[in-house]
């Protein structure tokens, strides 16, 4: 017991440094490829057929990454003539494209999440890997309850619906009921490709396009999974403490 | 006068109850056991209060038994106020049984149970009465034996038999070790067994015999009362016993321990030294503990009550031994508040207690069962009960203002007094009993709070517990008899602490009441220990609000110790009804008028985790809220879970587990089942004697002669001792021969 003690004050604080700093750390983030590359025809159809998920598209001599399909599986930057340049960052955050009122400007943006803000995560069937990320934010090196970050247990209590997962037929009821059950002001946060576009496995016989199918989307982060450092930009931005992904606005 | 003819009534009604329950059909002895039982006990109340009021106790002489002496009867003060209590829960008692026993019209016979009751009430009567010995015992062994008859009431099979019989087998123990105390007062003595001969007596005794007399009676009265480690039939004959029995096994034969205590330790035989006090004090903080943490633990209504009814009584007694000690350092004021503190709590259990056991009953006769974990909802469709029970419930967690928040109050209070004392070591004991009721009253909290809510809100956890019932007239009248008993007990706290000054007075000498209620109302300034200008701050507080209105010396309880010791304690529960309820109203209306404004409310369905609808296994189990605790006091309870697995296939695929939680009650594993080995062990060594050799058994023979001669030697020649050893070793030795 006074081992631990002495063991953890020797070890110092290991709590990365953002939202202060920058986190420069290798290994917080998988990157993901640039958004905009201008480029040959034949380079970029290349690419638009090697992507999996279909999140590159070419028009008018620019390869155009849609991030929220995007699963950072490195083909464009690896197995590609004409590779797309990977961006190493994790402030993917962004305002839902098609996204609720508050994103719209037809309501204004609740300021009462500025210091703190309660979370309901719900699994939208999602394969776990979004989850396991989420899980990350209470450990010690992520530890986000020092920025005023909880999770709860109950949407009633919630502040904002973290849903991950490309929501399938099983879940969106729950999903539903959990929104229905949360005090206003509330926001909803998709996080990962699924939640955002139905990713890997949406549109199909079990899932549409994602979480905007079913609630107004105010966040969207995305990454497949993304980061924990990802997740908590997203958080912050939704609490109005940080700027979105610039470029990525969707207002 | 009038005395005698309450006294008479009582009698009369009593007699009249069981002749009526023996000759009027069978489907009226219900309504004439309320009748007459009703009446009975009024009567019994109005010769309490006879003496309660009265200066000089009220004596009848029986007749003279040769060899024994006269018999008499006698009914003081603390006889009255014990008579009071009783005849409280027995009316009580009395109108809810004319509801609640029509469920038991068709199985079972309800003239015996009418006949047990009234016999119960007139040995309880009469042991509260006896001012002899022997008429003590008899009566005491009757109420016993009626007791005994009332909780295996409803004997079904071997099982349920057993408790009862536990009960009994205790009692019997128990009242072995009060003859064996009576038997050192009255020893060489006075020649007659009448009290007040046995209280001459008793001061010429030694410390041998004191602390004889003081463990033979505590252990006996003891054991009654549900005392630590000897309650274990408690817990066990209550769920068996039918609920107005119920209330009155707590409300009434509990209390009846608790005067032998008093009547033995405090007024036959006064106590000498401070160790015996200690004892009590420490036995009655630990029962408490011990009593609190096993009704947290109990998910069915009346064990819970049950452990619950061994908290209070070790409260009780916590401040009784407080008492005792006080007297022996002669501090009669500190010793009155104890006892007045003693008896209040005393008065309010009974009260609580008996206004619980009958919602338990209640609950029980409509569902069908007694487990918090299958019942839930029951505010919806019996809200009066409900809140009937709620009051008995906050009472019994001593919130203020009900009446066990006074009477818990005042006993932390004058434990707190122990710096007056002395010693220092005695300092620490009343340090550790205080935190140890401090932790009681904690756990009691959340004992309720889980008796309540899993009983009465949620939602419905069983079919049983959806059963739609009424609760009738008679046990709405019966339970609210106690519900508004404890609110005025709890708000009126400067009117019930003159009267058990009373009682208290006649065992000090001092009357501690004036020491509590100070004259707030008229002010009279001749009070040594408050002086003028002490009494004027508190008026400037207010603490002579409704002067003109109340006849009462003011309604504020507090206490002034003297020089050396300035503590003061004051508290006043009449004045905090109103302003609570003045807040709790004032906060209503600023949420209803002055927040909602601002707000919207929305009403939504209760979440359900995103199912369809709440169904029960969602909700808390009585089991779970009471986790922590269990959990928290794991050394205590000991949960033991065994395991067993039925493996078929190639050893690896397992087609059962059984797991089985056993718990082992903490006095049965540290105390009792040691012993039973440690006995069992003995009788098989000492079966090997017996192996059927007749030799041998001569000399165990001459073995015994030997030793019978050799303790009483001082009488015998030296030779006729040594004549039969000498005998027996010639015997071995051909015993070994042969
Ligand atoms: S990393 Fe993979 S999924 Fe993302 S854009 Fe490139 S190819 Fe498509």
């Amino acid at each position: 017991m006074s081992r631990w003690v002495i063991s953890g004050l020797r070890q110092g604080v290991v709590t990365t440094c953002y939202p202060t700093r920058m986190e420069t750390a290798k290994g917080t983030s998988p990157g993901l490829p640039a958004r905009l590359t201008p480029m040959a025809d034949e380079f970029g159809q290349e690419l638009v057929d090697v992507c999996p998920t279909g999140a590159i598209h070419f028009e008018r001599g620019e390869a155009r990454v849609d991030y929220g399909r995007c699963i950072h599986c490195f083909r464009c930057s690896r197995s590609a003539r004409y590779v797309l340049e990977w961006e190493s960052g994790f402030e993917w955050a962004r305002f839902a494209s098609d996204g609720s009122n508050f994103v719209k400007g037809a309501a204004s943006w609740p300021k009462a999440f500025r210091k703190s803000m309660h979370i309901r995560v719900v699994d939208a069937g999602d394969c776990g890997a979004c989850l396991n990320e989420v899980k990350q934010l209470n450990n010690p090196y992520y530890n986000m309850h020092r920025l005023g970050f909880f999770i709860t247990p109950t949407p009633r209590k919630a502040d904002i619906l973290l849903v991950v997962g490309p929501v399938n037929d099983h879940t969106r009821l729950p999903l539903q009921a959990a929104y229905d059950a949360m005090p206003t002001p509330k926001l909803v946060m998709a996080v990962g490709a699924c939640a955002l576009s139905g990713g890997v496995f949406g549109p199909s016989f079990v899932t549409g396009t994602g979480v905007k199918d079913v609630l107004p989307v105010d966040i969207e982060v995305p990454g497949s999974p993304p980061p924990p450092l990802a997740i908590l930009h997203g958080l912050l931005v939704a609490a109005g403490r940080k700027p979105p992904m610039p470029g990525q606005d969707g207002r | 006068m009038f005395f005698t003819v309450f006294a008479v009534l009582f009698l009369a009604f009593s007699v009249a109850g069981i002749v009526c329950a023996l000759l009027s059909p069978e489907r009226g002895v219900a309504l004439s056991l309320g009748c007459f039982g009703g009446v009975a006990s009024v009567a019994m109340g109005a010769v309490g209060v006879c003496a309660l009021i009265s200066d000089t106790p009220f004596e009848v002489r029986l007749w003279s038994v040769p060899t024994v002496g006269p018999l008499m009867l006698s009914v003081d003060k603390l006889s009255g106020l014990f008579l009071l209590v009783s005849a409280f829960v027995f009316l009580a008692t009395s109108i809810y049984s004319v509801e609640y026993l029509q469920a038991y019209l068709k199985h079972f016979n309800l003239r015996t149970l009418s006949v047990c009751y009234f016999a119960i009430m007139l040995a309880v009567g009469l042991v509260l009465s006896a001012a002899d010995a022997l008429t003590f015992l008899v009566s005491w062994e009757l109420m016993s034996l009626f007791g005994y008859a009332l909780v295996n009431y409803q004997k079904r099979d071997e099982q349920s038999t057993r408790p009862g019989y536990l009960m009994l087998v205790m009692g019997e123990a128990g009242f072995v070790a009060v003859v064996l105390a009576f038997l050192v007062i009255g020893g060489r003595g006075p020649g007659n067994l009448l009290f007040s001969s046995l209280r001459l007596h008793s001061a010429s005794l030694g410390w041998h015999a004191r602390w004889a007399v003081f463990l033979l009676s505590f252990f006996g009265f003891g054991v009654k009362t549900g005392l630590a480690p000897f309650n274990r039939w408690l817990p066990q004959a209550h769920p068996i016993a039918p609920a107005n029995v119920s209330a009155v096994l707590s409300g009434v034969l509990l209390n009846l321990g608790i005067y032998g205590i008093i009547r033995v330790n405090a007024d036959l035989t006064p106590l000498a030294t401070a160790g015996p006090g200690l004892v009590v004090l420490l036995v009655g903080a630990f029962s408490a503990l011990m009593g609190i943490m096993y009704a947290n633990r109990d998910n069915d209504m009346k064990a819970m009550l049950a452990n619950s009814s061994i908290e209070n009584m070790g409260i009780i007694t916590t401040a009784l031994g407080a008492g005792l000690v006080f007297m022996t350092f002669h501090q009669p004021l500190l010793a009155g508040i104890a006892w007045i503190a003693a008896f209040y709590q005393m008065t309010n259990h009974s009260v609580y207690k008996s206004l619980l056991f009958f919602g338990a009953g209640a609950i029980d006769r409509n569902s069908g069962t007694r487990l918090m974990d299958r019942l839930g909802g029951l505010s919806k469709h019996m809200p009066l009960l409900a809140a009937l029970f709620l009051a008995g419930a906050l009472s019994i967690c001593a919130l203020p203002p009900t009446n066990g928040f006074v009477s818990e109050w005042l006993t932390l209070q004058c434990l707190l007094q122990s710096s007056v004392l002395a010693s220092r070591s005695v300092k620490v004991l009343f340090a550790l009993a205080g935190a140890g009721l401090a932790l009681t009253a904690g756990l009691a909290v959340t004992c309720f709070v889980k008796a309540y809510a899993m009983t009465f809100l949620g939602i419905p956890r069983s079919n049983q517990a959806r059963q739609r019932a009424r609760v009738r007239f008679p046990i709405r009248l019966a339970m609210g008899l106690g519900a508004v008993s404890c609110l005025l007990l709890g708000v009126l706290p400067t009117y019930v602490i003159p009267i058990l000054g009373r009682v208290s007075e006649l065992l000090t000498g001092v009357n501690a009441a004036a020491a509590l209620v100070p004259p707030f109302f008229n002010g009279a300034p001749g009070h040594s220990r408050l002086p003028h200008s002490f009494l004027s701050d508190f008026h400037n507080l207010g603490a002579q609000v409704g002067q003109n209105l109340l006849p009462a010396p003011g309604l504020v309880v507090l206490h002034r110790g003297h020089a050396q010791n300035p503590v003061v304690f004051a508290m006043s529960t009449s004045y905090m009804l109103p302003v609570l309820i003045l807040l709790a109203s004032t906060l209503f209306l600023a949420v209803r008028f002055v927040l909602a404004r601002r707000s919207k409310t929305v009403r939504k369905p209760v979440w359900a985790g995103g199912l369809a609808s709440l169904f029960p296994e969602l909700t808390y189990t009585a089991t779970g809220f009471s986790s922590p605790v269990r959990v928290t006091f794991n050394a205590v309870f000991h949960p033991q879970m065994s395991e067993e697995r039925l493996e078929l296939i190639a050893g690896h695929f397992r087609n059962s587990i059984t797991r089985v939680v056993g718990e082992v009650h903490v006095f049965d594993r540290v105390l009792f089942q040691p012993l039973v080995n440690r006995a069992s062990h003995i009788a098989r060594t000492l079966s090997r004697m017996h192996h059927g050799r007749l030799n041998a058994y001569s000399a165990y023979v001459l073995g015994t002669l030997f030793v019978v001669l050799l303790l009483s030697r001082t009488q015998v020649e030296e030779h006729v001792v040594l004549s039969p050893a000498l005998i027996l070793i010639v015997a071995l030795i051909l015993d070994r021969l042969l």
